[in-house]
């Protein structure tokens, strides 16, 4: 069994590395030609296959996976098709440093059950643009949309003029064969994005990978904030495709001082305030207990089918149900990561509370990933801003279409958010081509002017100090 | 396109190709190169064959021209089959493939 599933790897990554000794001969024109029409054939397909992985996976709500798939192809697109990925992509006289590009090599990209198709056209689309074959694995859960969205790019590609098994899928169903593939010698960089065994399983595999895991984004509501401005922007962004969405709010802070505005402002635009008898009963159907992790079942569903899981009965037309805690941890589920329209909520006694538990919550599950502040006060910004640990703070902005970029901000667009050395990332950024290439760099020779005029004999001589040494260095300059 | 030259006395075949090869082009040379090597081993034994392959003039080959190259080498004896002329862009393209030392690149 063992034999065959390397057997199977082998002859896998045999394909890729042939389409990438063929993919590393194109120059930029026929690359970009690829690309093109890969989006295309993506944006075209894009109703299609956000009904398909609604259909199948029964998470979320299709016109929402619609944009997704919009960001993951146009949005995409756009942000990388002037983008200089081959050869020389630039040339400084000054420094006299001239820089290359260089495909990395066949790269196995996981993509999640909640974004799935979008995050393999959004995967399909940088691996194709840095010259990288590309070995899709889906969730065993949307493996037939995933499948469906990388056999569109892959027709359009060939089409194109790209190289034979530039885009490959392996069967779902097996971690032991995805584990397999993984770790092949021959993989060059792992994109995983999901859960966090898997995760963990690429940075396991020891090749090179940028793994995304959970967030447990908090939102800060400062009393600078515009209220029904904040409120609205919170709702548009948690309840978008029912908060799939890993940047998604988790938990609002608001001081006390303030909290009855923000709850009534809450509540005027139809989300509900769970009791704490009701809150109890989400506890139960929304978070495992033995692992504090989110409950798959509840992942991407509406207020509705929540409430009927947990067996409450919510006004109609919800659009949030909110639960009010007292602290952050264990003893309180809500308090970590639930991918769906339940947030948790937190009045503290004053700003540094407020911004305390802001930390706490950050760090329970959610390091390096995302946070967010509504806040007219610049400092207060800065303030929340330096002790939180995330790879992107938005300001007035929803954390789901704010954090990942193109649309709110001038952040690169990518479904695959970098968490920095928190999340074991390498990178805080948002992943885009520029993540998929090795750059050469070709030094001219440019001579330190300095370190050429020191007298080198006093670095052997210990008489002279730091003091002496940095006066010489930068002597007559 | 490719042209076979088949040197009986010596037992050896030169493959010379040229334009783009292509997945199209590949896979038709690869079928030339097929006929005429079936032809040959009627009458010699393909463990005395050496096959060269020259790139004279190449600055670009698909995966399936790599393909041609490993199926046409295994069929006769390891040792026997060479690349020669080979452009520096395409010995780092087999070398990519990780074929540079079965494939003898010169």
């Amino acid at each position: 069994m063992e034999g065959t599933m390397q057997k199977n790897a082998d002859e896998i990554l045999e394909r890729a590395v042939l389409a990438a000794a063929e993919f590393q001969q194109f120059d930029q024109a026929h690359t970009d030609r690829i690309v093109e029409a890969v989006y295309k054939a993506g944006l075209n397909a894009r109703v299609k296959l956000a009904k398909m992985a609604v259909e199948e996976t029964g998470i979320g709500i299709w016109q929402h996976k619609v944009l997704k798939n919009v960001l993951a192809t146009q949005i995409v697109y756009e942000s990388i098709k002037d983008e200089k990925t081959v050869g020389v992509i630039s040339d400084n006289p000054l420094t006299g440093i001239t820089e290359i590009a260089q495909p990395l090599g066949p790269i196995f990209a996981v993509t999640p059950v909640t974004n799935p198709t979008s995050t393999a056209m959004y995967k399909i689309l940088i691996c194709l643009k840095t010259r990288n074959p590309v070995i899709m694995s889906a969730h065993r859960s949307a493996a037939k949309c995933t499948a469906a969205a990388a056999r569109i790019c892959y027709d359009a590609a060939l089409k194109a003029g790209a190289p034979e098994d530039c885009i490959q899928m392996i069967p779902s169903g097996s971690r032991e064969f995805t584990q397999t593939v993984m770790a092949h010698h021959k993989i060059a960089l792992i994109l995983a994005t999901g859960g966090t065994g898997l995760v963990k399983a690429a940075y396991s595999s020891g090749n090179p990978a940028i793994g995304v895991g959970p967030g447990n984004v908090p939102v800060f509501i400062d009393e600078s904030a515009d209220l029904p401005f904040a409120i609205s922007s919170i709702i548009a962004s948690k309840t978008f495709d029912n908060g799939t969405i890993c940047a998604s709010e988790q938990s609002i802070i608001v001081e006390e001082k303030i909290e009855m505005q923000v709850r009534e402002e809450f509540e005027r635009q139809h989300c509900y305030f769970l009791t704490p008898d009701e809150i109890k009963k989400v506890e139960k159907v929304a978070v495992v207990e033995e692992t504090m992790s989110m409950n798959p079942l509840i992942v991407g569903q509406s207020v509705e089918s929540i409430a009927h899981k947990a067996g409450i009965s919510v006004p109609e037309k919800t659009k949030i149900l909110l639960a009010k805690l007292q602290g952050v941890g264990k003893e309180y589920p809500l308090s970590h990561e639930v991918l769906a329209p339940i947030l948790a909520f937190y009045a503290a006694r004053d700003y540094h509370h407020a911004i305390h538990l802001c930390i706490d919550l950050n760090y329970l599950g959610g390091i390096g990933h995302s946070a967010g502040i509504y806040a007219n006060d610049e400092k207060r910004v800065l303030e929340f801003s330096q002790v939180i640990n995330a790879g992107r703070i938005v300001v007035n902005t929803p954390t789901s279409q704010g954090a990942v970029g193109g649309i709110y901000n001038l952040l690169v667009p990518s479904l695959t958010l970098g968490c920095g050395t928190g999340g074991k990332n390498i990178t805080t950024e948002n992943i885009s081509a520029r993540n998929l290439i090795n750059i050469q760099r070709v030094c001219h020779r440019k001579m330190n002017e300095k370190y050429m005029s020191v007298n080198r004999d006093m670095y052997f001589d210990e008489q002279y100090d730091e003091i002496a040494l940095k006066q010489e260095y930068h002597k007559n300059f | 396109m490719v042209t076979i030259n088949y040197n009986a006395p010596e037992k050896s075949i030169i493959c010379s190709f040229s334009g783009k090869l292509d997945t199209n082009t590949s896979i038709q040379d690869g079928e030339t190169i097929s006929d005429r090597l079936a032809a040959i081993t009627k009458t010699v034994d393909p463990a005395d064959l050496k096959i060269t392959f020259d790139l004279q003039d190449i600055n670009f080959i698909s995966s399936s021209f790599i393909r041609i190259c490993v199926g046409t080498s295994k069929q006769i004896q390891t040792g026997n089959f060479g690349i020669s002329h080979c452009d520096p862009f395409i010995k780092k393209t087999f070398k990519i493939a990780g074929l540079d030392i079965l494939l003898k690149i010169s």
